[in-house]
Order: structure tokens, then C-alpha cells, then sequence
């Protein structure tokens, strides 16, 4: 006698583990435009290279014989992976079981996902779809509350975060637990075309609120990508999935460790003549400035992350001569480039990535200064923007910032961290607040009084925009150097490489990790 | 294929300078956006025809709108 019987029936099980729903319900699922969780894993990682966690976990029934009649797989896929070479652990809901609402083996297998992740000290990626719980119970039968010794379920989520680079998905419906985890991440992205983010659905909501609204007026990629739940769109699932990849390949495994530095064929020296027109001399005239890091950049390395939100600041990673660094800059085609109260959360969240996972920070400027108006005061503009500050110069990471155009008032602070390299364009202007603002306060009188108070205030404002030349500041020493555009990128590809032994002791926790 | 240029941002119409019908080339600028005292130019993503054009010169107008088409 052997252990035969045994042996076929664990082949059984992982045969219906991997059919999933079975065949009605993964053709639904294909019918909505959607791919199974495994399906999605599949896209995601290196060919060939899951090592699966509980797959026997599910529930099963069995005939008085102690036959197998029906076995039904916990609806939440786990297990390590490797993507670019790298080990990963990746886990998900499936959708073709009971909704991806978390069954009892289900719920088990997706609170592991952080403790495994956290314990072997490697990027996490979850790819949601599905709700949390049910009034009527997860698994059917009455099942005990959790005890008051039970570790806090949060716990583990918040350390990943802490940790190691977790990066999420949202692939269809997201609601309830699985959405608090999938924006408790450093990337989210979400698949315009079948994915919704919501903390309840439309039934729930109008029962509640009296508002009848549709999943994708309610929570769709428009409303959150929108609003900064989420920080990517993508087109489709496969986009969403070649998105997550991307981030990662910036990303170190985890904060004992720092990010890879890839081989870099854009050459170091490159000097790009279009960045010497760039910036028009009218200095009302706004320009291009994603041009201006795409041509800085290691070529083709930039990954804008959030765009859609806090528009006025751009955030991404990029490479110089192969180092993963993260880039802020100002778009002064959304709102002068001014610090919103988005983009100074948006921004704030992004100082904080780079400060946990060590990368330096890159920065662009041209800050016109807080946002002002009533929408903005209403918004908490100071508050938001104070504490970008703050949290700026707490970094330990290396800055190198690049006055591109404007840098003014309070806000301006944000964009230099603590002991910056900072290289000034010919076009910088800098000082307490821009000139317009304050030539209508300080001259006010003056251009009252004029025969033609507009001529008289345009031209005080040309005189004393005069008065901003970057090259006392040079002079002074206030920059470090005073440069030709076309220098931008070798200047940093030599700092980048001058504060590599900078980075060696910064391995370890932050004093401040990143929160959603 | 047609394309229809949509305001990045809220603001005020500051000068346009094409009219409907205009034949423009890729890149060349359509109109100009005042937007927290910046001009901020858009330009023609095609070259072709201007089919629409939504915008008049001091329109204060929101983000999102279709301001032009180029077919």
C-alpha cells in the first residue's frame, strides 16, 4: 500500500484550483472584457516563473466515505514570481469565485500576501478585483469574531509600505477591504476600460445617499485618477500590468537595499540644442517642461507617475547614466506651475517614495509659489504646502535642483530638500514673490496715479523682472553654478555619480515612510 | 483622422489666431490661454484643416472643453 490515492487526489485538488470558477464562470468573466487572476498573473511576470503559495487552500466536501465530491479553491491567488530576474511576491482576488468577496481560505491567502512579502523582504504586487464583506457572512456557516489578541490586520499592510515597494492594480469593481489595500500602495494604477475604485457601490449608495449613479460615475479611472486615489490610468488590463512592471524596474527589493542601476548607452556627455529655446524670454510665455526632462533624462526613462492629479507638479522616475532617481518639476501650464493643495500632496507623497526607497530627487523648478484665491485658502493651500516643505527638508536623499524659471516665496523651499547641488538656468528669476504680485502691492499708489495705471504697472513690472539676473546669484555663490541649458545633463550625470557613496548608509528604514 | 484640442485648464481666451477653415501645419499655435497670468499657446497635434472652433477671444472658459477640432 502506498500513498497513491492521496497523491491523486492533491493532483485533483490543484486541477480544480487552477480551473477556478470553471469554465461558466471564467467565460463570464472574458465576456466583461476581463482576465482571470491567473490570466493577469500570467501577463505580469516572467515567463515560467510562479512558485505558487496555498494552492490546496479552499473548501472542500466530502462523501461519508471520506470521498472528495466537490472542492472549491479560496478565491485569492498567491505566490512568488520573478519580474526583470527578480523575486516578487504577487497575489489577487478571483473574481469567478463568488465575486472575489473574500471567502474564509480566501481572506487567509490575501492577509498573508503582506506577512510573506514583509518577511522575505521582496516587492509586493497585488491585482485587485472584487468587494469586501458580506452581511450575510464570508463562507456561509457562523464563524467566531476575531479575539482581542489578534494581530491588527492593518499592521502588516502598513509595514510593507514601510518596507518594500508595493505596487497595485485595480482590474475591475474595487470595493470595501480590497480597495483600502490596493491605494495602500506607492504605484496604483487602473484599467480605464473595466476598473472602478469605490468605498460602496451604487445600491449601497442610493439606499443611503438618495444619489443614483453609475459604478463608473461613482469611482471610474475619471473620478480617481483624477483625485489622487489612484495615481495612474491605463488603457486596458495589459497596459495596467506593463505599467507596474515599469515601476519596479526604479524600485529597489526593499529599503535594505538600494535600486539597481541598469547600464545607461545614452551617452553621459549628450547636449541637447533644442534646451536652449525652450523657455521663451517672454516670461508670461508658458513651454514644454516634460520636454525638458525628457531631453535631461536617460533617454526614453521617464515614468510619470499621478499626471492626472496635482497637475500643476509633475512627478516621475528617470534614470541618469543609469541611476533610478525621482523628478519633480513645475508645468506652468497648469495654474502658473503654483503649489496647489493636491499638487502639494501629490508632491509630498512623492518625497517620501524617494526618501524610503533612497533614490535622489530631481528637481525642476519653476514655482511661481502657493497657489492663491479663495479656492485655494478654502483648500488648505498653506497647510498642504507647509508640510510638503517640511517634509522636504527632513530628507536625507541627495538633491540636485535646477532653477529653470521661477522660485518664489515659501513654496520654492520644497523644491531644494536640505543641502541641494543647485544649477541655475540663465532664464531663473528668484526672490520673495513674483514681480506682478508684488509690484500691484508695493506700487499700488504709483499706478493708480499714472495717466495709464496698466502701461505704468507693466512697465514697473518689466523694470524689476530686469533686477532678477541670475548672475548676482552666481556671484554670490547662491547656486552653485550658473549654466547653459545644453549642460544640464552632464552636470548631473557627474553629480549622480558623485553622491553614489552618499547612498550606501542611507540603507534602512526612514524616519518617515510613506503613507497613502 | 480628426482631433479635437480640449483645455488643459480653465481660464481666459487670450488671442486666437486662426480662423475655421485654416489649413495649419503640425506644431504651429492655434490660440493662446491666459491662465494665472501665464499665456499658455496650444498648438495644432496634425496638420490640416481647422473644422471647429469653439473659443472667442475673452471667453473665460473651463477645463475640460473642446476648444478646437483639426480634421
Amino acid at each position: 500500500m502506498n500513498w497513491k490515492p492521496e497523491a491523486d487526489e492533491i493532483a485533483k485538488r490543484r486541477e480544480l484550483a487552477r480551473a477556478q470558477g470553471g469554465p461558466e464562470g471564467v467565460a463570464r468573466q472574458h465576456e466583461k472584457g476581463r482576465l482571470t487572476i491567473r490570466e493577469r498573473i500570467g501577463a505580469l511576470i516572467d515567463d515560467g516563473s510562479f512558485d505558487e503559495i496555498g494552492e490546496g487552500a479552499g473548501s472542500a466536501e466530502r462523501s461519508e466515505n471520506g470521498e472528495l465530491l466537490e472542492f472549491s479553491p479560496a478565491n485569492f491567488v498567491l505566490g512568488f514570481a520573478k519580474i526583470h530576474g527578480r523575486r516578487v511576491i504577487v497575489g489577487g482576488e478571483d473574481f469567478t469565485l463568488k465575486g472575489g468577496s473574500p471567502s474564509p481560505a480566501g481572506l487567509r491567502k490575501s492577509v498573508y500576501t503582506e506577512d510573506l512579502a514583509v518577511q522575505h523582504r521582496v516587492p509586493l504586487i497585488r491585482l485587485h478585483e472584487g468587494a469586501g464583506g458580506s452581511v450575510g457572512g464570508s463562507g456561509g456557516g457562523p464563524s467566531l469574531p476575531g479575539p482581542v489578541f489578534a494581530p491588527s490586520r492593518f499592521r502588516s499592510v502598513a509595514e510593507a509600505m514601510a518596507t518594500l515597494p508595493v505596487a497595485t492594480a485595480a482590474m475591475g469593481a474595487v470595493a470595501g477591504l480590497p480597495a483600502a489595500r490596493l491605494v495602500s500602495s506607492h504605484f496604483s494604477v487602473m484599467s480605464e476600460s473595466t476598473a472602478q475604485v469605490l468605498v460602496a457601490g451604487p445600491a449601497v449608495v442610493e439606499r443611503a445617499m438618495g444619489e443614483t449613479l453609475t459604478k463608473d460615475e461613482l469611482g471610474g479611472a475619471g473620478v480617481h485618477t483624477r483625485n489622487g486615489t489612484i495615481d495612474n490610468g491605463a488603457e486596458d488590463e495589459p497596459e495596467a500590468l506593463s505599467q507596474i512592471r515599469a515601476f519596479l524596474s526604479y524600485m529597489p527589493q526593499n529599503v535594505w537595499e538600494l535600486a539597481p542601476v541598469g547600464p545607461c548607452d545614452d551617452p553621459v556627455d549628450r547636449q541637447e540644442e533644442a534646451l536652449i529655446e525652450i523657455v521663451p524670454r517672454e516670461r508670461r510665455r508658458a513651454y514644454d517642461m516634460r520636454r525638458i526632462l525628457a531631453l535631461v533624462v536617460d533617454e526614453g526613462s521617464f515614468f510619470e507617475i499621478g499626471k492626472g492629479h496635482g497637475r500643476s507638479q509633475i512627478t516621475g522616475l528617470a534614470r541618469l547614466n543609469g541611476q533610478p532617481v525621482g523628478v519633480w518639476a513645475n508645468d506652468c501650464r497648469q495654474l502658473a506651475g503654483s503649489m496647489t493643495a493636491d499638487g502639494a500632496q501629490k508632491a509630498q507623497r512623492f518625497i517620501e517614495l524617494c526618501e524610503t526607497f533612497h533614490l535622489p530627487i530631481v528637481t525642476f523648478v519653476d514655482e511661481p509659489g502657493f497657489m492663491i484665491g479663495s479656492k485655494a485658502e478654502q483648500a488648505a493651500t498653506i497647510r498642504h504646502g507647509a508640510r510638503t516643505v517640511l517634509t522636504a527638508s527632513l530628507t536625507r536623499v541627495p538633491w540636485a535642483s535646477v532653477m529653470v524659471r521661477k522660485s518664489f516665496g515659501v513654496a520654492q523651499a520644497a523644491h531644494y530638500g536640505p543641502e541641494p547641488y543647485v544649477l541655475a538656468w540663465p532664464s531663473a528669476e528668484s526672490g520673495p514673490l513674483p514681480v506682478e504680485g508684488g509690484v500691484a502691492v508695493a506700487f499700488r499708489r504709483e499706478i493708480e496715479a499714472a495717466p495709464d495705471p496698466e502701461a505704468r504697472r507693466r512697465e514697473l513690472e518689466e523694470q524689476l523682472a530686469a533686477r532678477q539676473s541670475p548672475f548676482p546669484r552666481a556671484e554670490a555663490l547662491s547656486v552653485h553654478e550658473l549654466i547653459d541649458p545644453r549642460e544640464t545633463r552632464p552636470r548631473l550625470c557627474r553629480w549622480i555619480e558623485r553622491v553614489q557613496p552618499l547612498l550606501e548608509p542611507l540603507k534602512g528604514r526612514t524616519g518617515f515612510p510613506v503613507r497613502p | 483622422m480628426a482631433e479635437t484640442i480640449e483645455l488643459e485648464s480653465g481660464g481666459t481666451v487670450w488671442k486666437i489666431l486662426v480662423r475655421e477653415g485654416d489649413t495649419v501645419e503640425e506644431g504651429q499655435e492655434l490660440f493662446i490661454m491666459e491662465v494665472m497670468k501665464m499665456e499658455v499657446p496650444y498648438t495644432a497635434p496634425i496638420a490640416g484643416q481647422v473644422t471647429g472652433l469653439h473659443i472667442r477671444e475673452g471667453d473665460v472658459v473651463e477645463e475640460g472643453l473642446a476648444a478646437a477640432e483639426i480634421g
